[in-house]
This record gives structure tokens, C-alpha cells and sequence, in this order.
């Protein structure tokens, strides 16, 4: 696997954390998705947020990526003020969301050139950096063809790279590897895992507690909208006396399912 | 400056994408062109494409050439065989009507019941007689009146014709009264009118309804295409992807609007080329004036669809509100029926309509030759409208984006 060529801008902050929450709150009518979260993710690491359905870890996330408006609270990210500073903070943060993010009528580069003007891009470097990332995840061969027509491991890697294009100091990842094949499954978490030793931040959501406890540096478990439990994969694991991060996540979220409808049709996300 | 440049540019390549994104959907593409020749074609032959005679015995053209009708001969009289020759022999040669003779009335109806027919005319017994008694000789007319148009029309051309046989043996009797005394056609009919058509030039009547099929084509074309584009973003999911970048909000709403412009205006292009190939319209006003009256018209519908594919949970029911809008539009703006044959209250409505003024101000220019001067009020509300359906889209957009 080829190196990215440009580090994450430097940390002019001063603060070690790249995120940092204070009672973040978003409420739907009189429902509660999220309830007064507090979050630190420390700079150049990857941060495993996880939960069970509709326990409000897409909505967090939401809230941070600037797409969701809290209801109460506040979030510092890269540095800047969440609701008053909210360009800033999209020109640091890239979002690679469970929903692919790109056209399907549109080749690679189509879609990569798209994204990468809309973060103002200048055309010559822009290419250059599409080439250098799409041979980072080997799609070189197909950077032409439409995005409708690769598998769904291929349009992952190009999704993944999307979110790169401005080399964000701060990468969001909703559940990268959801119905990937293992191969891909294997290339997208040693990506991350590359990408962290490239300095990026990474806040990863997954079902797969298996790649929760390979990746994160640190694990925070919503539920019903609070945190209810954190610390790293080994801390977790001694503190529930588990083996793996499955059975930790099963003692503190229960084993009921997570059966929830809501009358409106929701399409980002639940 | 640079933050306006960047927004400037962002919209560029937001309106860039969707017509690339339009032109790969080759399905899409097709029924796009497919969609106005369709209405024009649909219409364009509905509508008779040739003018009404000045008078009654010049030619008789008909939207419903060669409509089935029967002729029963219940008189038997010299009278009668000479109407009846005259009357068949000018509706076949104008082709008017096909002209099938029956020999009994009941026969004729069942014919008309099972639908083979569209009227019957019935001479009875005793019209020859009256008519050598010097009384009025009647003529009885059945028409299919299940289908009210065709009623009508055939109600209205046998008048035509039973009034040019009526008139040419008038002239034979005062002839044989008068001699050439006097002008025969004096005494029948002394005052005649004779229209002056208010476009020089042997116009079709379609000249009239293309203007409005235009306006009507790009609206449909812009809520739908506008309704589409932002609703299949959101359930595909690249609308965060958008939101998620540090353009601003009205970026991606202007970009989408200039997409749906260039859309419509290609389309309007599309109606005007097949009214000047297949009805021989013509255009006489300013062609740039035209543009500008559609370009407004599409910009007034913009924010509407905007604000419904906003509200609209997916495409399916983004689709349905726009249709929701639409067919009342096509009837009530003027298009194909005069708002001013509508009850006060819908003539309300339909004028409160901005297809209205966009299809009234593209008619003028194209058929009057008008000039800024006549259409100038219909562009200022189209631009009254534009301005504040685009505003509140933008503020809905915003809002609903966030939330």
C-alpha cells in the first residue's frame, strides 16, 4: 500500500483533543435521541462510538459532522466552535457515512473531482491528489467507469477516499465495512489503521464489536441516548471479566432487542 | 470575495453534475423528448389546424373529417332526391361526412347505439310537399350525443351544409320570381361577414396554443426535474455528502435551479422546432424576449418544487405533490381552455397561477410581436414570484436540512 503523501494539517489549537462534546442533547418532538453526551477524542486516535440501533450514534455523529442542529449543548471540533463555526469546521472533518456518498451515474474521478471542488480545490492538485488516493486503494484501473457499476467493496474504497479528498484532520467512518466482503473488510481496517499513523483523528461507528476491539483506541457505548460505558477495548474487557468486546457490549446494552419504529420515514440514518 | 467566488463555482459544478447526471440517464433523456412531442402531437392533432370559412359557401374545413353519418329517406318526392344529392354531394367532397344510406330510422339508431355511427339525418314524409307548398321543409338530426364533441361538431356542419343547399335553392326561386332584377344573394342574406385574420398570413390555429404548450412544457419539465433532483439526493444519500462540505446551502439551491433552467429551456426549444415542423407555426416576435419570458417562468417554479421535494419524504411522493400542482395548472392557466370561460372563483385561481403570466407573455411576444411594453406587468409578477418562492425554498432548505 502506497503513503499518503500530505500529513493532516498541524494542530494549531493547542488542545490535545480533537473533539471535545459538553452535554450535547437532540431531541425529535418529545423524543430524546441523544441525551446530554459528553465526548474527548484525543488527537490521532481512532475512536470507536458504539451502541445498538437507534441508541443515537449516527445522530451524535450528525451533530458533530455540522448536519444536525443540537438542541442543547456544545461540541468543539478541530478547534472550532460547532454552532458558530460551522465551515470551519467542515473544511476539517471528512464524512464517509453508511449511505455511500457518491453518484452512481458518475465515473470515480467524476464524483471524486465533484466533491473535491466543493471543498475548493484547485483543479491541478486536486488530480493529483484523486491519482494518489486511487491508487491507495487500487481502483486506478477503473477510475473511468461509473460508480454504478463497481461491487459494493469497490465503491467503499472510492466512498472511503471521498471523505480523504481534503486530507480532513478529522475523519468520520459509519460502519466502513458494513456488507463488505472479507477481503475488503481486511484492505478498509488496515486503511484506517493507516490512516491513523498518518495522524488523521477517526471516529468509527460499527456493529462488528470484532473490529470495534482491533481499531479503537478508546470505546464509548450509547444506549437510549447516554454513554454508559468507556474506556479502551482492554479496560473494557477486564472490567466485565469478557474475552472479547461482544460479550462486554452485550453485558452493558442487554440482550433484548433493540426493536424501535417511528411513523416517519427517516432516510439518513437512524 | 473569495468565499463568493467559491460559492459562484460550487454552484457551476452543482449544475454541471446534474445535467451530466441527466444526460447518462438514457431512459431519462428519452421520455424528456419523448414528453413534449407527445403534448404536441396530442394536441396539435386534437385541435383543427385550419382556419374557419369567411363564408358559408367557400370550403368547410373540420377537425373530424369523414365522421360516419346516415341518411334516411322517408320522402320520396323530386324535392326530396334533389336535397339529398346536393346535401351528400358537397359533405363528401369537403369530406365532412361519409354519407351511408339506411333504410329505416330504427335500423340508423341501433347503428348509432352500437357506436358505428355519429348522427343520422332523416328526411321525413311530407318535406317535399311543404317545401313546393311554399312552407319551410324540416330536416331531422340524431347524433351520437355520448361523445359531446363529435355532437357538436356534427350538429354545427350539417347546419353548415343544409344552409348552403337551402341558400342555392332560394337563389333558384328568386331567380325564377325576379328574374335579374335583383341580385339573389342580396335578397337571401343581405349583410355577410368577413373575418380579417389578426395575424397577416394563413395561420394555423395551433399558432395560438404552441406558445402556451411551450410555458407549459418547461414548468412540468422544472417542478418535476427540481422535485426529482433534490429528493433523490436525500434517499441516496449524497445530499449529506453536499452538506457535509463548506459550500453554503444557496449553492446548491441556485446550482440545482440554473440545471433545471438550461433543462427547460432545452425542452421549450424541443416544442417550438416540432410547432414549426409538424403545425407550421410561425415566430414573430423577438426570440430573446421569448427566452427571457420562459427562463422567468421556469425560475417562478423553481422554489415551489424545492419546497415540496423538501418536504416530501422520497421521490415517490415528491412526484405525486408535483402532479398534485400540475394538473390543475394545465387546465386552469389559459393553455388549452380560456381562463375566461371559468367560473369567477377558478379564474381566480387560475390567474393567481404564475404559468399563467409565463404562457401569456410568451404568446404575446411569438404571435403579436409585442415588445416589453405589453408583457412588461406579466414579467414583473413572474420575477415577484420567482424572488419570493426561491426566498422561502431557500429558508425551508436551510431549516429542514438541519434539523
Amino acid at each position: 500500500m502506497t503513503l499518503l503523501d500530505d500529513p493532516p494539517p498541524p494542530a494549531d489549537t493547542g488542545s490535545e483533543y480533537a473533539i471535545i462534546a459538553k452535554g450535547l442533547t437532540k431531541k425529535f418532538n418529545s423524543f430524546t435521541a441523544v441525551d446530554h453526551v459528553n465526548l474527548k477524542v484525543e488527537k490521532g486516535t481512532i475512536f470507536g462510538y458504539l451502541g445498538p440501533n437507534g441508541a443515537g450514534k449516527s445522530t451524535t455523529i450528525r451533530m458533530l459532522c455540522t448536519l444536525l442542529t443540537p438542541s442543547s449543548g456544545t461540541a468543539t471540533i478541530a478547534g472550532y466552535d460547532l454552532t458558530s463555526q460551522p465551515a470551519e469546521i467542515r473544511h476539517r472533518i471528512g464524512l464517509v457515512a453508511e449511505k455511500l456518498i457518491l453518484y452512481p451515474r458518475l465515473s470515480a474521478v467524476e464524483n471524486l473531482m465533484f466533491f473535491g471542488r466543493m471543498y475548493g480545490m484547485e483543479a491541478s492538485h486536486l488530480r493529483k491528489r484523486i491519482d494518489e488516493l486511487l491508487e491507495l486503494v487500487q481502483l486506478t484501473p477503473f477510475k473511468d467507469k461509473l460508480i454504478g457499476g463497481f461491487s459494493s467493496g469497490m465503491r467503499q474504497r472510492v466512498n472511503i477516499i471521498r471523505g480523504l479528498l481534503h486530507n480532513p484532520e478529522i475523519l468520520f467512518l459509519d460502519e466502513p465495512s458494513n456488507a463488505l466482503d472479507p477481503q475488503s473488510t481486511r484492505f478498509v481496517r488496515d486503511l484506517v489503521k493507516e490512516l491513523k499513523a498518518k495522524g488523521h483523528t477517526i471516529i468509527l461507528t460499527t456493529h462488528i464489536m470484532e473490529e470495534a476491539d482491533e481499531l479503537s483506541d478508546r470505546i464509548e457505548i450509547i444506549d437510549h441516548g447516554k454513554i454508559i460505558g468507556r474506556g479502551s477495548p482492554r479496560e473494557l474487557k477486564d472490567k466485565f471479566n469478557a474475552d472479547n468486546m461482544l460479550d462486554v457490549f452485550l453485558s452493558l446494552t442487554g440482550r433484548g432487542l433493540r426493536d424501535s419504529a417511528s411513523d416517519r420515514v427517516v432516510f439518513t440514518g437512524a | 470575495m473569495a468565499a463568493r467566488n467559491q460559492t459562484l463555482l460550487a454552484t457551476w459544478y452543482i449544475a454541471q453534475r446534474d445535467l451530466l447526471d441527466f444526460w447518462r440517464g438514457k431512459m431519462v433523456v428519452a421520455i424528456f423528448v419523448l414528453m413534449p412531442i407527445l403534448l404536441m402531437g396530442m394536441f396539435g392533432y386534437m385541435y383543427p389546424t385550419t382556419p374557419k370559412p369567411n363564408t358559408v359557401v367557400e370550403t368547410i374545413p373540420s377537425a373530424y373529417p369523414n365522421l360516419r353519418l346516415a341518411l334516411v329517406l322517408d320522402d320520396h318526392s323530386s324535392v326530396a332526391y334533389t336535397f339529398e344529392s346536393a346535401f351528400t354531394d358537397i359533405a363528401q367532397s369537403q369530406k365532412l361526412f361519409r354519407v351511408l344510406e339506411y333504410p329505416d330510422y330504427v335500423t340508423a339508431r341501433q347503428a348509432i347505439v352500437r357506436g358505428d355511427l355519429s348522427g343520422i339525418m332523416r328526411i321525413p314524409e311530407g318535406f317535399g310537399s311543404a317545401v313546393l307548398s311554399g312552407m319551410q321543409g324540416t330536416v331531422e338530426l340524431t347524433v351520437d350525443e355520448t361523445d359531446a364533441q363529435v355532437a357538436a361538431v356534427v350538429q354545427g356542419e350539417v347546419t353548415t351544409i343544409v344552409g348552403i343547399v337551402s341558400a342555392s335553392m332560394s337563389t333558384s326561386i328568386v331567380k325564377s320570381m325576379m328574374g335579374d332584377r335583383m341580385n339573389p344573394t342580396f335578397v337571401i342574406q343581405p349583410v355577410s361577414v368577413s373575418r380579417v385574420p389578426l395575424i397577416s398570413g394563413n395561420s394555423s390555429n395551433f399558432q395560438f396554443l404552441a406558445p402556451g404548450f411551450m410555458a407549459l412544457t418547461v414548468v412540468m419539465g422544472t417542478l418535476l426535474g427540481v422535485g426529482t433532483a433534490i429528493s433523490k439526493e436525500k434517499e441516496q444519500g449524497t445530499m449529506d455528502g453536499l452538506m457535509a462540505c463548506p459550500i453554503s446551502m444557496t449553492a446548491v439551491v441556485v446550482g440545482k435551479t440554473f440545471a433545471q433552467i438550461i433543462r427547460g429551456l432545452i425542452q421549450a426549444m424541443i416544442v417550438l422546432g416540432l410547432s414549426i415542423v409538424l403545425f407550421g407555426v410561425r415566430v414573430y416576435g423577438s426570440p430573446l424576449l421569448m427566452l427571457l419570458a420562459l427562463t422567468l417562468g421556469v425560475m417562478s417554479f423553481v422554489g415551489v418544487g424545492i419546497i415540496m421535494s423538501t418536504f416530501a419524504p422520497d421521490q415517490e411522493t415528491a412526484q405525486m405533490m408535483m402532479m398534485l400542482l400540475l394538473q390543475p395548472m394545465m387546465f386552469l392557466s389559459g393553455i388549452i381552455f380560456p381562463v375566461s370561460q371559468l367560473p369567477d372563483w377558478l379564474q381566480l385561481f387560475g390567474k393567481s397561477l404564475p404559468l399563467y403570466y409565463a404562457a401569456d407573455a410568451v404568446r404575446r411576444v411569438m404571435v403579436l410581436n409585442v415588445g416589453l411594453d405589453v408583457i412588461g406587468e406579466d414579467l414583473i409578477i413572474l420575477v415577484v414570484y420567482a424572488i419570493i418562492t426561491m426566498t422561502i425554498a431557500l429558508l425551508i432548505f436551510r431549516k429542514t436540512m438541519a434539523k
